[in-house]
């Protein structure tokens, strides 16, 4: 210690030193600062196949850090209505009837073939309200089964009823925009009429609903618990469950498979908008733009198990055909859904 | 002296002078005033306030339709009951953690205090995992012949109960230990050589001298089990709202702030309440002690 104290290091060498360590120490935080960052608020449930496949090949291409906050819709609608004055989610991926609540707040912006090339090359049916909004993917909703316990699969949603599959059986909540497939089919049960009718006809679909009650084991918020119990045989069906999911356990080895059932699946677009007043707009424009490119589309294809919105790509196999999916009035649907759901609550409770 | 005790001591008089050593609460003191006092006032505002202006529409929501009064029965019940058992559970393990010495007394504590480590996320989603039909439970009612058939506690309210219970039994457990090991033994002695009976003994005794910690733990337990938020979200599902999942759903789903705030002033009503009442006890207690 004291020969320490006594080595002959004059002050000018130890400034140098000091300044020599500081640069050393600090010049990978001020090179970590300069990286840009951008915040993408999606679905919990699109976290799985956003965050292995999507996101790393965008962050390597332009250099960037894409923080992806996987939640509900109406959650990152709140995020936005609340962060109005300073936003700091750039991108928002959100399915239709939230983009429209969205667009009504005020929270979305525009985008254009300037700014995003790629949305001129979009089915029109992607592309909503004169683009305040655009789907990259269309992922339906099905009956996802336990393929160990019921090996044939689903052929009617009429088995979601069967008095033997009593206790068996988990829906989604209606706060799930895939929860609005059981109503719809529950309402074509009923009614006998086509879905495109039937969709319009809520007490007839809360009839059939309340039926279903002794066959419930659960009613989910939280897809990964009920795809849990899907697999560990606890339920045996899982009715409305998203083909983004369900196909993705099955190809990770978990016994599940899903069905699409002669009475039809549902389409759930997957939307993606521009915060008005973003940070990292050019960055912003960049994202969007691949994520609705030939190459993201035909990855998000094989890993999302959805049917692609670019008109160059082709859906993976597997895709069940247009015409077997139906698509709701999601205008009706962000008209009533609060209602919906406040009723659900009441007549669906233990 | 217990914490309730000192917490409910009344407050300096006029003219007495300040300790000094009151200023050490100053940093937790503004920590609480900023994460704490400044988001209640606003919680309150909101309840009455909307772009709108004053109302208690929130409150008429809430009141006057019977899903209401159901949802805050459903918290009531499921907090009752979860310290109602907590505290028949609880109040022995306090009495053995007190008068256990050495390896046992360390063993027991680190028993108690270890699982705090866990999360509640954890904990709640093993007891989805331990009450399924083919679960730890069900097994062991097969296997010892007290049920023929697997048994549906998964999303019962009985389930809900049974997790809760477990979360929240230290709460109970730690305040009636550090109350039971100040009771001086030599009391008893005393009424046994006035020829007290074992139980005349533990109802006028033990039972009166144990108050503080029970009204203690009983006010931890039912002012977290009533505004517990996981737990049934995981254990119940979306089929059974508490006043806690009925904020988030006012908050997040509905987007009608009013209500969510209202609610959640009622739930801090409710949970004020039994704080205030358990304080009130406590006093009793010590005063006819």
């Amino acid at each position: 210690m004291s020969q320490l104290i006594a080595s002959p290091v004059s002050r000018r060498r130890f400034l140098a030193a000091s300044a020599v360590a500081a640069a050393t120490l600090g010049a990978p935080g001020v090179v970590r600062a300069q990286k840009k960052e951008i915040v993408v608020g999606g679905a919990a449930s699109h976290k799985a196949f956003m965050e292995p496949n999507i996101l790393p090949l965008f962050e390597k291409k332009y250099d960037c850090k894409v923080v992806f906050e996987g939640t509900k819709s109406l959650v990152n609608l709140e995020k936005m209505v609340s962060n109005r004055d300073k936003p700091y989610l750039s991108v928002v991926m959100m399915d239709d009837p939230v983009m429209i609540l969205a667009v009504n707040e005020k929270v979305i912006d525009r985008i254009t073939p300037k700014d995003v090339p790629n949305v001129s090359k979009l089915r029109p049916a992607a592309v909503h309200m004169d683009a305040m909004w655009v789907n990259y993917q269309f992922p339906w909703a099905g009956v996802a089964f336990n393929a160990q316990k019921k090996a044939g699969g689903v052929a009617s949603w009429t088995e979601l009823w069967d008095p033997k599959n009593k206790g068996k059986v988990i829906v989604p909540s209606l706060q799930n925009t895939e929860g609005l497939t059981v109503l719809f089919l529950a309402a074509h049960l009923e009614t006998g009429k086509p879905l495109k009718e039937a969709q319009y006809q809520t007490d007839a679909a809360f009839k059939k609903l309340k039926a279903l009650k002794p066959n419930l084991l659960t009613i989910y918020t939280q897809m990964p618990q009920a795809f849990n119990l899907l697999e560990q045989g606890e339920a045996l069906m899982i009715g409305g469950a998203l083909s983004s999911y369900a196909l993705q356990r099955k190809t990770q080895g978990a016994p599940v498979d899903l069905s699409t059932p002669k009475e039809l699946g549902m389409t759930m677009p997957s939307g993606i908008a521009k915060v008005k007043g973003g940070p990292q707009p050019a960055l912003t424009h960049a994202f969007i733009n691949e994520m609705l490119g030939a190459e993201y589309q035909k990855l998000l294809s094989k890993v999302a198990f959805a049917i692609p919105t670019h008109v160059d790509v082709v859906a993976a196999p597997g895709t069940p055909d247009a015409s077997r999916v139906f698509t709701p009035d999601w205008a009706n649907v962000t008209k009533n859904r609060k209602a919906w759901v406040e009723r659900w609550d009441k007549e669906m409770a233990v | 002296m217990s914490t309730l005790d000192v917490a409910v001591r009344a407050p300096a008089s006029r003219g007495e002078r300040l300790d000094p050593l009151a200023l050490l609460a100053l940093p937790a003191t503004a920590y609480l005033g900023i994460a704490f006092a400044v988001p209640l006032v606003l919680l309150l505002v909101t309840s009455v306030w909307t772009p709108a202006g004053l109302t208690i529409d929130g409150y008429v929501k809430f009141f006057s339709d019977s899903y209401g009064w159901r949802v805050m029965w459903n918290a009531l019940r499921a907090a009752l009951w979860t310290t109602a058992i907590c505290l028949v559970i609880g109040y022995p393990v306090g009495f053995a953690l007190a008068r256990s010495r050495g390896v046992v007394q360390v063993l027991l504590l680190v028993a108690l205090i270890l699982p705090l480590s866990v999360g509640v996320v954890v904990k709640a989603f093993a007891w989805t995992i331990l009450l399924r039909s083919n679960g730890v439970v069900n097994q062991m009612l097969l296997a010892t012949g007290i049920a023929s058939e697997p048994v549906r506690f998964i999303f019962t309210e009985a389930g809900l109960v049974v997790g809760a219970v477990n979360i929240f039994l230290s709460f109970m457990v730690l305040p009636i230990f550090s109350v039971v090991k100040l009771i001086d033994g030599r009391l008893l002695d005393a009424a046994a050589t006035l020829g007290a009976s074992p139980l005349h003994r533990f109802l006028r005794v033990t039972v009166p001298l144990s108050m503080p910690g029970v009204i203690a733990g009983i006010a931890f337990v039912f002012s977290m089990a009533i505004s517990m938020y996981v737990i049934p979200t995981l254990l119940m599902g979306d089929r059974y709202q508490t006043m806690s999942t009925l904020i988030a759903r006012s908050y997040l789903f509905m987007r009608d702030r009013s209500l969510g705030s209202a609610v959640a002033v009622v739930l801090l009503g409710i949970a004020v309440a039994v704080v205030v009442i358990s304080g009130w006890l406590a006093r009793r207690s010590r005063d006819v002690r």
